[in-house]
């Protein structure tokens, strides 16, 4: 699981890297990669604050493998509010395959808009009057005040407590993978060794696949298979890395792949492996608001 | 080692031309035959669980503008026509009964309208705890409608497409004797896309 993190990071990264991060096409409003489970596009929190409370959320997914996520956006740009969180929270996926105990807490900033979404599992609970009450009681009031982190503070907490004791996380299942998994891991170890060392090899035509093979072959469990997955990014790399960048004609990234300009928490990047949905699915429950 | 690859990679191009060819679609429509189905029940269900929250909502706004009666009445009146057309999935490819469906829950939907905006000219109502609840969660089943339509308009367009493709089509025809099935129309659809206002 760790591992596919780390692969969907490196997939991410190299797809930013090969279309360019400026050229995207920005038809609707684009749900934001998800990186953390407090995502400031806004700035409206301070780093303490979103530091504590993306705290707070991993602690409670650890306990009750419920998965809540905040999105705080500039603005709609026009777009319905309903249409935007919806697609965020099934993009997302926030919560447990099957038990689909997410909840993605929308705000927008100029729009003055607030959305709860809540996941098909927790609807029981945080009903939609429940939603709209902690929106209208606890957010509304702070934000009307003009203290936006004390309203997602209070907001995210009475969410909490409402949906604590739903879910218990279930225990880690024993850590002997089946070769399925063996399999997948060696799979997304090519991924990783071949994006990885594509980026190297923009440096280096010898270094890339050095690097994508040596990689892949670590990242695979077990002998045969890491010998297996670093011999295929060994000769991937090298024949990519021949063919693509060094055409010339492609746009060059500028190095990082993030946008800078905005902060999300990160449990640590590539090795505590990222923030990631589990599978939950959505069906318009919860509740919105504005303030 | 390169060998051993190479055989696994021969195989893999047998299984997917062996994939390739069994394209007859049989299971393919089973399948989507059952998931739209089941889609279908979604977007029943979502509309049976409006209809259930109505008596509630009437009788609370009865509590404070008893005299809109006209208002109430056509709810009441656009509701019990809604619930009286049902349609199973086994209906589904009957076009008439699907339009019928249709206009009864659009009926309901703007009369639904309209008494949520008159609820804007009664301050007190609109501060009743129990009326802002089922505010809530009617716009909650809205949205819920909304999506399950979704996804049935989805189902229902992946399963046409089967059935009139070559050559799953004639799996259809012959086979399994399926019918395309009636999906919701784009000026309908414009008009769920506006969804009855609902103000807080």
């Amino acid at each position: 699981m760790r591992l596919m993190g780390r692969a969907g990071w490196g997939l991410l990264i190299g797809w930013l890297w090969l279309t360019g991060v400026a050229s995207l096409p920005a038809a609707a409003l684009d749900v934001p990669p998800l990186s953390g489970r407090i995502m400031d596009q806004a700035h409206a929190l301070p780093l303490a604050v979103a530091e504590r409370l993306s705290a707070d959320l991993a602690a409670h997914e650890a306990k009750t493998s419920n998965q809540v996520a905040v999105l705080i956006i500039p603005s709609l740009e026009g777009e319905p509010l309903f249409d935007f969180s919806h697609r965020v929270a099934t993009t997302w996926k926030l919560g447990r395959k099957g038990t689909d105990n997410g909840v993605l807490l929308l705000i927008a900033i100029k729009d003055r808009k607030i959305r709860l979404e809540v996941g098909y599992g927790l609807e029981g609970v945080l009903t939609d009057a429940r939603s709209a009450q902690i929106i209208r009681n606890e957010i509304v009031p702070r934000f009307r005040a003009g203290d936006v982190p004390a309203g997602v503070t209070a907001g995210v907490q009475a969410i909490l407590r409402t949906i604590e004791g739903t879910y218990r996380a279930p225990e880690r299942p024993a850590a002997t993978p089946s070769s399925s998994d063996a399999f997948a891991n060696a799979v997304f170890a090519v991924i990783l060794g071949v994006v990885v060392g594509l980026l190297f090899s923009r440096a280096h035509r010898v270094l890339g696949p050095v690097v994508g093979g040596g990689l892949s072959f670590l990242a695979a469990p077990w002998v045969i298979p890491a010998v297996i997955a670093g011999a295929v990014s060994l000769v991937l790399v090298g024949l990519l890395g021949m063919l693509g960048p060094s055409s010339g004609s492609r746009r060059r990234g500028d190095g990082s792949a993030f946008d800078g300009t905005w902060f999300s928490t990160q449990q640590g990047g590539w090795g505590g492996g990222g923030f990631s949905g589990g599978g939950g699915d959505f069906g318009g429950g919860g509740a919105s608001g504005n303030w | 080692m390169v060998m051993s690859l190479m055989r696994s990679m021969v195989g893999v191009v047998l299984l997917a031309a062996v994939l390739a060819l069994s394209g007859c679609g049989y299971n393919d429509l089973q399948g989507l035959d059952e998931d739209s189905k089941a889609a279908w029940s979604e977007v029943i269900n979502q509309y049976q669980r409006r209809a259930d929250l109505i008596p509630n909502l009437v009788n609370t706004v009865k509590g404070y503008a008893a005299h809109e009666k006209e208002t109430l009445e056509s709810v009441v009146q656009a509701r019990a026509k809604a619930t009286s057309v049902q349609v199973t999935p086994e209906l589904l490819k009957d076009e008439a009964a699907f339009k019928k469906f249709q206009e009864a829950q659009q009926g309901l939907s703007s009369a639904l309208g309209r008494l949520l905006a008159l609820a804007e000219n009664y301050p007190n109502l609109k501060a009743d705890q129990g009326f802002r609840d089922l505010q809530s969660q009617l716009e909650g089943t809205e949205n819920r409608i909304t999506v399950a339509r979704k996804r049935y308009i989805d189902k229902v367009a992946e399963f046409n497409k089967m059935v009139r493709y070559f050559p799953t089509n004639l799996t259809a025809k012959f086979l399994l004797h399926l019918d395309e099935k009636a999906n919701f129309t784009v000026a309908d659809e414009k008009a769920v896309a506006k969804p009855p206002e609902v103000k807080f």
